[in-house]
């Protein structure tokens, strides 16, 4: 039977199939930072001797909360930190570091084919990559680190074809929101979502990073783009530089379990309105007349309001979603010679985009603009640090989570890509760059 | 093994890690005291636990346990005393999450755990898999056949320690 490009991923690694529909699955790369990965590492160490399977095939770093904000992050960072020094990991420490998604691949650490597990639900971004990339359990992490292998379910296949071509106005971020409101919210359960069609061809690295990125906001286990020209190229620029790897395609007349197909010409910008991602609209819409009550008195919203009438009070852009070079020049194109009239705090994904950001003198811009340039950390994004949210209040975000209470107990947040969010930032209210343009060209 | 238990019946759809517990929670290196700040996340969270001091079984609504991969989720569960939870569906790494916790997710039709949501008590025979609500006629249920096996004998991690002979003699002939 022809097979599909996440079928051939599967079919290499898979050392036994087991009862259940289970197989275990060969994990050529452990993901590991210092939130989820101290409680395995300690129970590898107690109850196993502190053998693990492979130390190369594993590289670690401080990517949630960097630095340590209190002395309970300090001691999580502190054991990942002697624990990969003792184990002669491969360890990313402040500094040199990034939010795990962003670093990975900027390092070559991932190449297409590859099977990469991680304490960490948008692991999923790495699928950009032709690699079958999942967020895991720690448990199901402490595995992988002691064995070299995950007991998974087989998951199905769906075939999310993005035909045409992408509007010069709209970004990856958009045409992900768009897949998750076109398959629901919870639309991908149990599949890999193996993106195809021109338009995914058409997107750079970075986007097809933000797209592979929310696919678990479908509840799908992965996305998986097929690696290409632009893949390699790259790849070919990374310090890792990987080769050997072979650029797996799907074989023509491929299985899938399910095909959707997305114009992606159509998809507008967009913003989301609700409290899980697929809750979006248009940013030149109105919050829909169907919304469900929960939603709108969670975000203190009326059906039928325009997008456009909703203020803000901060606004973030960061997060593995949205903080790489080419989403902070779209955010510098916006804040050029502009002032935000809100608090707006802009995190880069990695250190070492932080340095190409300065090199450019994007972070010049920002700080022109008002708004608060950070060192590298996932931040606000999971009401940790660096930004949380008070309740209430209102924030438009380039990350990837809506949930009630996610950047800070009663919090509300608005995702957005982070030209939009930097829109926003400058009106005080939810907006598209383009109004900008055309609320200046009115003489006053 | 049978679970017996008081019930506690959330009746929401999509209750996240998030709301499960929160991320400023996530900062210990270990599994302990996680059950006091189980659903601080969830509106009226606190409420539905203390009317149900004692509950061990919970019954919610579709897609529990979306989002975050945080294990520490099934961790604040199991450290509150919850033994099952039974809903129409589960996202997948908490499926996974709740297994190696022996937290036993069941799984049943949405209408059937529409009734279960009005349940004071049930009693689950986890290796025959069946449930009874109150007394009432038994209910079948099916478990994952393997990652049972990690809920009734040995954990997780024993399982694939096994395997590790296995793991590298596959990995020298793949070359």
């Amino acid at each position: 039977m022809p097979r599909s490009l996440f079928a051939k991923v599967w079919d290499e690694h898979v050392v036994e199939e087991l009862a259940g529909g289970n197989a275990l699955i060969f994990v050529d790369l452990v993901v590991a930072h210092e939130i989820t990965t101290p409680p395995g590492a300690i129970a590898i160490e107690k109850q196993f001797d502190d053998r693990l399977y492979a130390p190369e095939r594993i590289v670690a770093m401080i990517d949630h909360v960097a630095p340590a904000k209190d002395a309970a992050t300090a001691l999580q960072a502190h054991v990942v930190r002697t624990w990969a020094k003792r184990q002669g990991i491969r360890f990313h420490d402040i500094g040199d570091n990034g939010i795990c998604h962003v670093l990975v691949p900027e390092r070559g650490y991932v190449a297409p084919g590859m099977t990469v597990a991680c304490g960490d639900s948008h692991t999923c971004t790495l699928g950009a990559f032709g690699a079958f990339a999942l967020g895991i359990g720690t448990t199901a992490q402490a595995g992988a680190m002691l064995a070299g292998c995950l007991v998974l379910q087989r998951p199905k296949v769906m075939n999310v074809e993005l035909a045409g071509t992408l509007a010069p106005d709209a970004t990856a971020k958009d045409l992900v929101l768009t897949v998750i409101k076109t398959i629901g919210f919870k639309g991908g359960t149990g599949y890999v979502l193996e993106f195809t069609g021109s338009a995914v061809r058409a997107l750079s690295m970075e986007q097809r990073m933000t797209l592979c990125n929310m696919a678990i906001e479908a509840g799908a286990t992965s996305g998986i783009v097929a690696a290409d020209a632009t893949t390699a190229a790259f790849l070919a620029a990374t310090p890792g530089n990987p080769t050997g790897w072979k650029a797996l395609q799907a074989d023509p007349g491929a299985h899938y379990d399910a095909h959707v197909v997305i114009d992606a010409s159509a998809v507008r910008p967009v913003i989301s309105w609700g409290i899980n991602p697929g809750e979006n609209a248009p940013i030149d819409g109105v919050v829909p007349l169907d919304a469900p009550a929960e939603s709108l008195s969670y975000m203190g919203l009326e059906p039928g309001q325009p997008m456009t009438s909703i203020a803000i009070d901060q606004a973030f852009i960061g997060s593995c979603t949205n903080s790489r070079i080419g989403d902070l020049r779209l955010a510098a194109e916006v804040l050029r010679g502009r002032k935000v009239r809100v608090p707006t705090i802009i995190t880069p994904g990695s250190q070492l985009v932080r340095r190409q950001a300065e090199r450019e003198g994007l972070h010049d811009i920002f700080q022109d603009a008002g708004a608060l340039w950070t060192h590298s950390s996932c931040g606000p994004c999971l009401g940790m640090s660096m930004g949380v949210l008070a309740a209430g209040t209102r924030c438009v975000s380039s990350s990837n989570r809506n949930f009630p209470g996610r950047m800070g107990d009663g919090g509300r947040v608005h995702l957005a890509a982070p030209a939009v969010v930097a829109a926003s930032a400058v009106l005080g209210r939810l907006a598209a760059p383009a109004e900008i343009v055309a609320l200046e060209a009115v003489p006053a | 093994m049978i679970v017996e238990g008081a019930v506690l019946a959330i009746p929401r759809a999509n209750i996240d890690t998030d709301q499960i517990i929160p991320a400023h929670y996530l900062t210990r290196i270990d599994e302990a005291g996680m059950g006091e700040h189980l659903f601080e996340g969830l509106p009226e969270g606190g409420r539905y636990l203390s009317d149900h001091p004692d509950a061990t079984i919970l019954v919610t609504r579709e897609n529990f346990g979306c989002g975050s991969s945080r294990e520490h989720a099934a961790w604040a569960l199991k450290d509150r005393g919850f033994r099952a939870v039974i809903a129409p569906s589960f996202a997948r790494i908490f499926h996974e999450n709740a297994y190696n916790n022996g937290v036993v997710p069941i799984i049943l039709p949405a209408q059937t755990v529409e009734s279960l949501l009005g349940a004071r008590r049930i009693a689950i025979d986890v290796a025959n898999e069946t449930l009874s609500a109150d007394g009432g006629a038994p209910i079948a249920f099916a478990l994952d056949p393997l990652r049972k096996q990690f809920v009734l004998g040995g954990g997780f991690l024993g399982y694939l320690a096994a395997k590790i002979p296995q793991v590298r003699a596959w990995e020298a002939a793949r070359g």
